[in-house]
């Protein structure tokens, strides 16, 4: 018994963190409605710049959260900037291109940079754990869960009560009519793209301590990140935080019941049940989605 | 292209195409001309459910599922290749089905995406079916020159061999997007509601392509296994070589056209070669770097393809006006 609620505890632990990976990528595509296949990437440059910060003048990955963060904002403006804007009036073939070129570029980069080697941050706290009622709780895994849930507390609330989150959440829900409102939509995509990878960042930084980054690590977390925010509906904060925490506890039951190699095979599952028995989400706004292909 | 021209221009490029093994000797030659063969073959075949607008980055799958059954007959039943690639056609085209039946109604990007999903898990399969794949090891062919095992001593056999196929394939497409099913998926691809509201049933269309498509890339597969005698889950599942290259063939080429992913194979395969053993030797993953900026401005500046600029200048019959591709999911 004790089995299963470890399973399931180290699960939820994880889940947090793709939770929060995925809001940055669902602040994305419900804004700017672009399928960014690069999404990942982004989480594997915020880890090796954890790293590297580290690496070279001993900064606590945690601490580095706060330089990394508005890196990485600006990181996302100067994507948007370059590569989104120029091709949004194009097709959705197109976008998935230009995305893919980014990927492979910034994956091949990375390569270059700092070779395929896989590598970790060494903190005092990355083996300890706390124990509670016979269950082992890994200390990085609960600072990366709160930190993910905290983050995703704010920005919900930002979004629900401030004059810019209105505004982003009516881009979601139809983005003519909220052009016709007198939001400034393009000065709007600039921000969630920010904000957006900033979120994502934030993740990568939290999940260094105690996992590894290779210039590859990307791959599964846009394949992730899109399998949450499918399952949680597009637009729907709560709704991926819950398939964030989901995902992480099926990974972690296939992990230690079935075999680690089959992470792949279960998101696959998912993704296409979602997509066939409930298009819009568990929790999704509906409205919209079918234009992004969503149905 | 008016149809003489594609005639004045293609029996000499042909003929001379046939004639090559016999005034060059070098093996790089030959080798390179087989690998430009294989690409525009594998590109025709990927560019094949393209026509309905439908992008798939999993096509290795297929062409993984291709080559382990042939290779796996081979090597542990004795069985001739030749049979092998039937079987191969007929697994990969089941491989396609268990994708395409719950797939098919997803679209544009999520169609995309659950195919890359597709092919990753596939390649964990072939990884851990030790028993029957021998795991990431993967499996030597043994070098037995002779027509029945389909290894050949020399580079002659196989130049014929992929010449053969890439023309075989392409004078396919041509006849496919011009049937019925051609017309449909054009359809389907330019307003999937407007075409299923003439009555035209696209999701039939899209199967059937995506069959074409499966089968084919597996069939491939077992030629260009039995070409490197090496089959290994890394290099045949590699969502690089195999899903990538074809994709980014059809896309710089023109996808959707006849010509593009002709164009596209013969541009980018030298390309990728020459970039893959100079850059790729002085700094592994340059010749990616490449590729990421080659697809990107693409995107940017000749959205439709190589063949959108040479449109203008060969095909002067006025009235035919092009269909646009994929704008089923037009961002607004």
């Amino acid at each position: 018994m004790d089995l299963y609620i470890q399973v399931l505890v180290s699960g939820l632990l994880l889940g947090g963190v793709y939770a929060l990976i995925s809001v940055g990528l669902n602040l994305i595509f419900g804004v700017v409605r672009i399928i960014n296949f690069a999404h990942g990437e982004m989480v594997m440059i915020a880890m090796y710049l954890t790293f590297w910060l580290h690496h070279f003048s001993k900064l606590d990955p945690y601490v580095s959260a706060i330089v990394i963060m508005p890196v990485m904002f600006i990181f996302g403006i100067v994507f948007q900037r370059i590569v989104v804007q120029p091709i949004l009036a194009t097709s959705a073939t197109m976008k998935i291109f230009a995305t893919v070129g980014v990927s492979l570029l910034l994956q091949n980069l990375a390569l270059i940079a700092w070779k395929g080697d896989f590598r970790t941050v060494q903190t005092s706290y990355s083996m300890s754990s706390l124990e509670v009622f016979d269950i082992i709780v890994s200390i990085p895994r609960l600072v990366a869960f709160s930190a993910a849930l905290l983050s995703i507390i704010v920005l919900y609330y930002f979004l629900k009560y401030t004059y810019v989150g209105k505004a982003l959440r009516a881009i979601v829900e139809d983005h003519a009519v909220a052009r016709l409102m007198g939001v400034n939509v393009e000065k709007h995509y600039i921000l969630a793209f920010g904000m957006g990878t900033m979120f994502t960042a934030l993740g990568g930084v939290l999940l260094m301590p105690f996992s590894s980054v290779y210039p590859t690590v990307g791959v599964t977390f846009t394949l992730l990140a899109f399998v949450v925010v499918v399952l949680g509906g597009l637009g729907s904060m709560s709704g991926t935080f819950f398939a964030g925490l989901f995902i992480g506890v099926v990974e972690s039951i296939g992990g230690t019941f079935v075999s680690p190699a089959l992470k792949e095979a279960i998101y696959f599952a998912i993704f296409v049940l979602v997509l066939l028995v409930r298009p819009q989400g568990l929790f999704g706004k509906g409205k919209g989605s079918e234009e992004v292909g969503l149905k | 292209m008016k149809p003489n021209l594609r005639y004045w221009l293609g029996a000499p490029a042909f003929l001379i195409l046939l004639l090559i093994p016999w005034f060059f000797q070098s093996t790089f030659v030959l080798h390179m001309h087989t690998l430009i063969f294989f690409y525009i073959a594998l590109t025709a075949v990927w560019n094949i459910p393209a026509f309905g607008g439908k992008l798939s980055l999993g096509h290795a799958a297929f062409f993984g599922i291709g080559a382990y059954t042939a290779t796996i007959l081979y090597v542990k039943y004795g069985i001739t290749p030749w049979l092998g690639l039937l079987a191969a056609l007929v697994v990969s085209m089941l491989g396609g089905l268990v994708m395409t039946l719950p797939l098919i109604r997803l679209r544009g990007p999520f169609f995309t995406l659950a195919s890359i999903a597709f092919a990753e898990v596939l390649r964990m399969i072939a990884i851990d079916w030790r028993s029957l794949t021998n795991g990431s090891v993967g499996i030597n062919i043994p070098f037995k020159p002779a027509w029945i095992n389909m290894t050949f001593q020399g580079g002659k056999p196989f130049y014929y061999m992929s010449l053969i196929l890439a023309v075989g394939i392409v004078w396919l497409t041509y006849r496919l997007k011009n049937s019925a099913l051609g017309f449909h998926l054009r359809a389907a691809a330019s307003d999937e509601e407007a075409a299923q509201a003439l009555g035209i049933n696209t999701s039939r269309a899209h199967f059937i392509a995506l069959m074409w498509s499966s089968g084919l890339t597996g069939a491939i597969g077992v030629f260009y296994v039995f070409y490197i005698y090496v089959l290994e889950p890394h290099t045949i599942f590699s969502l690089d070589l195999f899903s990538l290259q074809p994709a980014l063939n059809g896309i710089i080429g023109g996808m959707g056209t006849i010509s593009g992913p002709v164009i596209g194979a013969i541009l980018m395969t030298p390309l990728g070669e020459f970039l893959r053993f100079y850059l790729g030797t002085i700094q592994q993953g340059l010749n990616y770097v490449v590729y990421g900026l080659v697809l990107i401005a693409t995107v940017k500046f000749i959205p439709g393809g190589i063949v959108s600029l040479l449109t203008p200048i060969i095909k002067r019959t006025p009235g035919r006006k092009k269909i646009p591709l994929s704008g089923q999911v037009e961002a607004r």
